[in-house]
């Protein structure tokens, strides 16, 4: 605990953890020469929220297949952030990253979804 | 003279702060500065000020930062209350012009809520939550302290909006088209938006230092279901931060942008939707009630325990309820504007399952009176803030079922009924057990109690002056009174209780006069706490010296039992046994300057934006850039403090060994 770690290899800790049942969240810390994952992710993600922007200025397409493709996009962009920039894929022991997720999950699509239900009856007045 | 000099200060001094009031507070503003200036040049205070306070990222310094910051703001804050209560205690009264009215209950609301409650509240997790869990600091000590000074920063720039420019005046909800630039001209409103999305960033970075923290950071043994109820609430608490802030950011963004930039996001033309801001606004603000709340649910937990002698009552059940709370606070926020008028079904939803949240709070109230039941009750002041909180808070949460009832509450909507009912709960809970946990950490932050006489004469004041203040309130509001009304005619009714309202106002200011007193009193003659644990505590901050050192823990201790440090005393054990052989070189994080230059620099941006001077604002952002870059690679972020300088801080204690 309070000796320094620097001695130990990133495989070595992995060994040393208790919970190795989640294979995907191996540690990956090896450094990259050139952050491609990243500028492709940044790349995307400045895509996805153009596309979305285009969408609702245009007024392209009638309202239900609008709703459901920018909410589409708005998956897409979560999952990017998640896996480019957030780390989820990395970690040591417990995978405690994946409680607050479904917590996630949970609370943003309660709020998109009931604010959609809410904030309709605007759409019958405007 | 120039000719941009009548421009600048028609621009930063417009009528609206030239009244003699402010005047008078610019005098004594413009005095104090100097005088800490001169006497923190005269006693060659520069460097420690800066190395041991405003670079450090120890959680404990942190701690008393964010403690000192709470009080002013809840002096500032109390202060804008009494405002509020002497013009309205009698009928036609002119103490202050309408447009000060509208400002001085915006900035109250305002400060209490984001510059008193959340930084009292980041100040006792700050001091005790690594401490209970066993650790050294929280997860990340660099962003806890960027957290502070986007905080501090944020709220300097709330704050002087008053002197300079003029106050926002919309609210402290700050609903368009009030905010609208149409019918808002002046810098008051940005101000509001800037400085609130500044401390917003700085108190989502807490959330999530706070829930890892929790979550990562605890001694070996503890599991979560043997983590004391102030670390439960306190993830519970950065879980709702951490989902409730995005929303209040969106909105608050797209009003400035509304503001700033020509956007329709909420404005009345152009196919902008004021209605959307309200759901994003209380989308945040209805976690946010209870941000405010289950910390010092916490709070009482631990107190009730210690001062019963006894294990809290139903400990799994609370765990269960206080988790309930938080889902259930994110499924409740259109209760707020019922009267918006989505329809029944929605409406309908939402009151039931705002009586939904009452049956985990009942539960909680349950659980703390069977803890002291056939309990050794000892009055201390923290104790007595708990059992005064239990009936006050019962009448604000029952008064909140009333509200809840959708066609009761389109009559008491908007009325003094609903603000009797939010102080209810916000003092009674809030204040209350922010004060509880004031009294019961104060030796562990400080070294000293607080003096228990002088503080009891405080809680009977606030206790008094709370119910005096607030139960008329009831009665204005279902008499017609609505909030927010800067005066009333003679002949409504209303006067006679608004005498007594005002009366009640001034007693809880004496308490809080009473409260500084007793702080600068025991800072100076107080009790010395020379044994670590004043009160016979259950967890594990209280197995420590006070004040704590640096390193906390020499040895991170393991833990078997929920109340840890309770259990090793049962079993005749202490940490304060240590073998010299145990004491290792710990690795501790290094202090650094970019958390200040961080906030210093969000705060030019945020002026410069405020006045919509872009060679200012860029000047800050581009500060903000570096700041982040310099952060982002330096490797140079932690030292090795070496276990002879543990040794030796632990013998002085008389905690080592042979």
């Amino acid at each position: 605990m309070s000796e320094s770690e620097q001695s130990i290899t990133v495989d070595e800790a992995y060994e040393q953890d208790n919970d190795k049942s989640i294979k995907f969240l191996r540690p990956r810390f090896h450094a990259e020469a050139f952050p491609t994952v990243q500028i492709f992710g940044y790349v995307g993600s400045l895509v996805l929220t153009f596309a979305a922007y285009f969408l609702v200025m245009n007024h392209v397409l009638p309202v239900l297949a609008l709703l459901i493709i920018i909410l589409t996009l708005a998956a897409l962009q979560a999952a990017l952030q998640l896996g480019v920039f957030m780390h989820v894929q990395e970690g040591r022991g417990m995978a405690w990253q994946i409680i607050p997720l479904y917590l996630v999950f949970l609370i943003a699509f309660g709020m998109v979804g009931m604010s959609i239900w809410i904030m309709l009856f605007k759409s019958g007045v405007s | 003279m120039p000719s941009f000099v009548p421009y600048l200060v028609h621009t930063l001094f417009p009528p609206t702060v030239r009244l003699p009031d402010i005047l008078l507070i610019d005098f004594g503003l413009i005095c104090a500065g100097i005088g800490v200036i001169v006497l923190l040049t005269k006693t060659r205070r520069w460097g420690w000020l800066w190395n041991d306070w405003l670079t450090t990222v120890d959680h404990k310094k942190i701690a008393i930062l964010y403690l000192i910051a709470a009080l002013v703001m809840l002096m500032r804050g109390g202060i804008d209350a009494l405002m509020l209560r002497a013009q309205l205690a009698l009928p036609t009264t002119h103490f202050m012009p309408a447009s000060q009215y509208d400002e001085v209950f915006t900035t109250h609301g305002t400060i209490m809520v984001f510059f008193m409650g959340m930084p009292f509240i980041f100040a006792l997790f700050n001091a005790v939550v690594p401490l209970m869990i066993g650790a050294r600091d929280v997860a990340f000590p660099r962003l806890n302290a960027m957290s502070y000074w986007l905080f501090a920063f944020g709220a300097i720039l709330f704050n002087i909006s008053f002197v300079i420019g003029g106050s926002p005046n919309a609210g402290w909800t700050a609903y368009p088209p009030y905010t609208g630039l149409a019918f808002n001209p002046g810098p008051g409103e940005n101000y509001y938006f800037l400085a609130l999305i500044i401390a917003g960033m700085g108190t989502t970075m807490t959330g999530i230092n706070f829930l890892v923290t929790t979550l990562k950071m605890r001694a070996p043994g503890m599991s979560l279901m043997k983590m004391p109820m102030f670390v439960w609430s306190t993830m519970v608490t950065s879980a709702l931060i951490l989902f409730a802030f995005p929303p209040l950011t969106v909105a608050l963004a797209m009003s400035l942008f509304d503001r700033l930039f020509g956007s329709h996001f909420f404005t009345l033309a152009r196919g902008g939707m004021p209605m959307m801001y309200v759901n994003l606004f209380w989308l945040f603000g209805h976690p946010e009630v209870y941000i405010l709340i289950i910390p010092l649910f916490g709070v009482f937990s631990e107190v009730v325990a210690t001062f019963s002698k006894k294990m809290l009552f139903g400990y799994p059940v609370m765990v269960a309820s206080i988790v309930a709370i938080m889902f259930l606070a994110y499924g409740t926020w259109v209760h707020h504007f019922f009267t918006m008028g989505a329809g029944p079904a929605v409406n309908a939803f939402f009151g039931l399952s705002t009586m939904l949240i009452a049956i985990p709070t009942g539960v909680k109230i349950f659980n703390w009176i069977f803890t002291m039941w056939g309990g050794r009750i000892q009055t201390t002041t923290a104790m007595l803030y708990q059992m005064a909180f239990i009936p006050v808070f019962m009448v604000g949460g029952a008064t909140g079922i009333l509200l809840a009832v959708v066609p009761a509450d389109y009559q008491l909507h908007n009325s003094y009924f609903l603000v009797a009912h939010f102080h209810n709960v916000l003092i009674g809970g809030t204040l209350f057990g922010l004060l509880s946990g004031l009294y019961y950490w104060w030796p562990k932050m400080f070294g000293m109690k607080l003096n228990e006489t002088q503080g009891k004469w405080a809680f009977w004041l606030f206790l008094i002056g709370f119910w005096v203040t607030f139960l008329p309130q009831y009665l204005l509001g279902l008499k017609g009174m609505t909030r927010r009304m800067y005066t009333y005619p003679l002949g409504f009714g209303w006067h006679d209780l608004n005498v007594i309202s005002t009366f009640g106002a001034f007693i809880m200011g004496a308490a809080f006069v009473v409260l500084v007193y007793n702080i600068v009193w025991s800072l100076l003659y107080g009790e010395r706490d020379l044994t670590g644990d004043p009160w016979d505590g259950r967890t594990l901050e209280w197995s420590l010296p006070s004040p704590v050192p640096e390193y906390n823990f020499p040895r991170i201790p393991v833990v078997h039992d929920r109340d840890a440090w309770w259990a090793m005393k049962q079993k005749g054990q202490s940490l304060a046994d240590l073998r010299p052989e145990d004491v290792h070189d710990v690795e501790m994080p290094k202090n650094s300057p970019i958390p200040f230059l961080l906030g210093a620099s969000f705060f030019v941006l945020g002026f410069g934006m405020t006045f919509a001077w872009w060679p200012i604002a860029i000047i800050g952002f581009v500060g903000i850039i570096l700041c982040l870059l310099f952060s982002g690679f330096d490797y140079n972020d932690h030292h090795h403090l070496k276990a002879d300088a543990i040794r030796q801080t632990e013998a002085t204690l008389g905690r080592l060994q042979g």
